[in-house]
């Protein structure tokens, strides 16, 4: 309790110079310009669909499945698209035979699309945007100095560290959640927290089980998704945190987490040959694909298998950080 | 400092409602999806999908059927699907195309088993003119095989394959009646892409011209049914309509065989 104590001012301090340096801020300010641009884009798709398929959304669908199984009897198509296009198939038909639009217009919809599309790449920047330079600054700055000559121990400074930046961790995804609804609402109405969304679609092979499918309300699936996506964000604050602290410059810092996301975005595309590569976190990172019932990128990757990956790097990556931190010698 | 205080008190509370929130989803998500069984009922299931009124305007076009009625072979991609539409428009009747269901390689028992999902069910619900394309790959089967060995189907074995194939087109074409009874039923004919290849041009001939009979005969039981000749293109210097893959119409037979079938549609 004594050490708690201890560290709450500290948490204070950081937090109030997070938003002080105004860290949060660009985050939001990111989110309100982009978010705009994506529900105007998904605007214009929703009329040109209109425009060919009227108010329909099961003639939509349908045409979706005929398309998808046309393409599996091309010889051109490789093996694992046509994979994903068969399970797609089977989850529209399961849609279609219980009369449930799978892409019911809506705020909520739209908030639901968002996060299964920003859950691997786009989520994981903000995050990486306020834990890169979380300790790398205050090197930068000198102020690190200061921080280390009062009578507190170092391993207390960096823990509250990084509970400020897990803080931060869980407000970015709610004002992800929020913005999305709130703006993409202005389009598309505000309605739909109720409809219900398929989940449990079970993958054995190319083959869907559906004896575990069941509705859950949207906005229920919505907080399920936000909850996945909290666990790999904060597994990604606590590899960008590694990083500001092994490495003292901001920006290299950046560098090296923005390349290695990136890499996992391409390594999920091609990487299905090279077995070995599930280990990585960055192949990790689309925990929400299990819950819509999307094929892992790799064979042989389930829930456990990317929550056991994921919480092993984090675990890793904090116990650097600590080693290094109590035991360097800070110069400059 | 005072502000500094709020700052504090309000970050503190929101991100720790936030994480509480956030850690509650991922515990529910993670039961969720590791037994899905378990959380099943949580809400109702829609029950299936009932069939629903039928709004079809007299000249809506739902295809269904192999790769023709998909309009493989054509660059433009429009087939005769759209290019019939574009034709009813251009004589300035109100339609569209509902849905094309073509899909390349299909025959007739992989369509018998399509017409029970309930997403084709609609799509022809919400037509009034209905356009099959199918027999082609049931009597082509495997044309290479034709073409390529020395074993030329003898008379019987075609008339084999037309009894066998003929009666799931008689399935098709009741079916296809029962599910939306008002629409006009139109059947394109079949035609015989090797009447220029020595050899295998009399047996094509043969098959083609039993099946488009019977066709015409398992039409003629129905009310509403028209059948779109399309054997005759193609016999005389078949180059000039099919595609490089010597299988297909090219965009001109596509155009040719929806001029046909626009003409017999045309009625006041």
């Amino acid at each position: 309790m004594r050490a708690l104590n201890n560290i709450l001012p500290l948490v204070k301090n950081e937090t109030i110079k997070m938003i002080k340096k105004k860290r949060f801020y660009v985050i939001l300010l990111v989110l309100i310009v982009l978010v705009p641009m994506f529900t105007y884009a998904q605007l214009r798709q929703a009329e040109d669909k209109r425009e060919k398929f009227g108010t329909d959304w099961r003639r939509e669908v349908q045409q979706a499945i005929t398309d998808n199984q046309n393409s599996l009897g091309s010889d051109r198509v490789p093996e694992e698209w046509k994979k994903y296009r068969r399970i797609y198939i089977q989850q529209m038909k399961y849609y279609l035979e219980h009369d449930v639009n799978p892409r019911e217009p809506g705020g909520v919809s739209f908030t639901r699309e968002f996060l299964d599309n920003a859950a691997t790449l786009f989520i994981p920047l903000l995050i990486m945007g306020i834990a890169s330079d979380i300790v790398s600054s205050e090197r930068t700055s000198g102020t690190i100095k200061m921080l280390l000559t009062r009578p507190i121990r170092r391993w207390k400074v960096l823990l509250s560290k990084l509970i400020t930046l897990q803080m931060f961790v869980s407000l970015t995804i709610i004002a992800t959640c929020v913005i999305c609804y709130l703006i993409s609402g202005l389009f598309f109405g505000y309605s739909g927290l109720n409809l219900p969304v398929f989940t449990g679609f079970q993958l054995q092979g190319a083959e869907v089980d559906i004896s575990g499918v069941h509705a859950v309300p949207q906005w229920l699936y919505i907080v399920m998704q936000a909850g996945l996506i909290w666990f790999v964000s904060v597994v990604v604050a606590c590899l960008a945190f590694m990083v500001s602290v092994l490495v003292r410059s901001t920006s290299a810092s950046i560098v090296i987490m923005m390349a290695a996301l990136i890499a996992g975005n391409i390594l999920t595309n091609m990487a299905a040959s090279w077995t070995s590569a599930k280990y990585l976190f960055m192949v990790n990172l689309g925990l929400t694909h299990y819950l819509a019932g999307t094929p892992a990128p790799i064979e042989g990757m389930t829930l456990g298998f990317s929550l056991i990956v994921l919480a092993v790097w984090g675990a890793c990556s904090l116990l650097v950080s600590f080693l290094v931190f109590t035991k360097q010698d800070i110069l400059n | 400092m005072k502000s500094a205080s709020r700052i504090w008190r309000l970050a503190g509370t929101v991100s720790a409602l936030s994480t509480l929130l956030l850690l509650g989803g991922f515990i529910y998500a993670v039961t969720d999806i590791m037994n899905p069984s378990a959380a099943k009922g949580s809400l109702e299931v829609p029950s299936a999908l009932e069939e629903h009124e039928t709004l079809a305007g007299a000249w809506d076009m739902t295809v269904i059927g192999d790769s023709l009625a998909k309009g493989t072979g054509d660059d433009t991609g429009k087939g005769f699907a759209r290019r019939s539409v574009e034709l009813l428009q251009e004589q300035g009747h109100e339609s569209k195309l509902i849905n094309n269901l073509g899909i390349n390689g299909l025959d007739t028992e992989k369509l018998l088993s399509m017409l029970d999902d309930p997403g084709v069910r609609h799509a022809l619900q919400q037509a009034g003119i209905i356009v099959l394309s199918i027999g082609g790959n049931d009597l082509f089967d495997g044309t290479e095989r034709m073409a390529s060995s020395e074993h030329m189907p003898t008379p019987e074995e075609i008339e084999e394959a037309v009894s066998v194939h003929s009666e799931h087109y008689r399935q098709i074409v009741a079916e296809l009646k029962e599910i939306n009874t008002q629409a006009l039923l139109v059947y394109v004919g079949l035609y015989n892409p090797f009447s220029d290849l020595e050899g295998i041009k009399e047996t094509g001939n043969d098959a083609v011209a039993r099946w488009n009979r019977m066709a015409q005969e398992t039409l003629n039981e129905y009310e509403g049914t028209l059948i779109v000749p399309t054997y005759d293109l193609f016999t005389l210097g078949p180059v000039r309509y099919l595609a490089s893959d010597h299988f297909h119409p090219n965009a001109d037979g596509y155009q040719a065989i929806a001029e046909r079938m626009v003409q017999g549609l045309a009625r006041e």
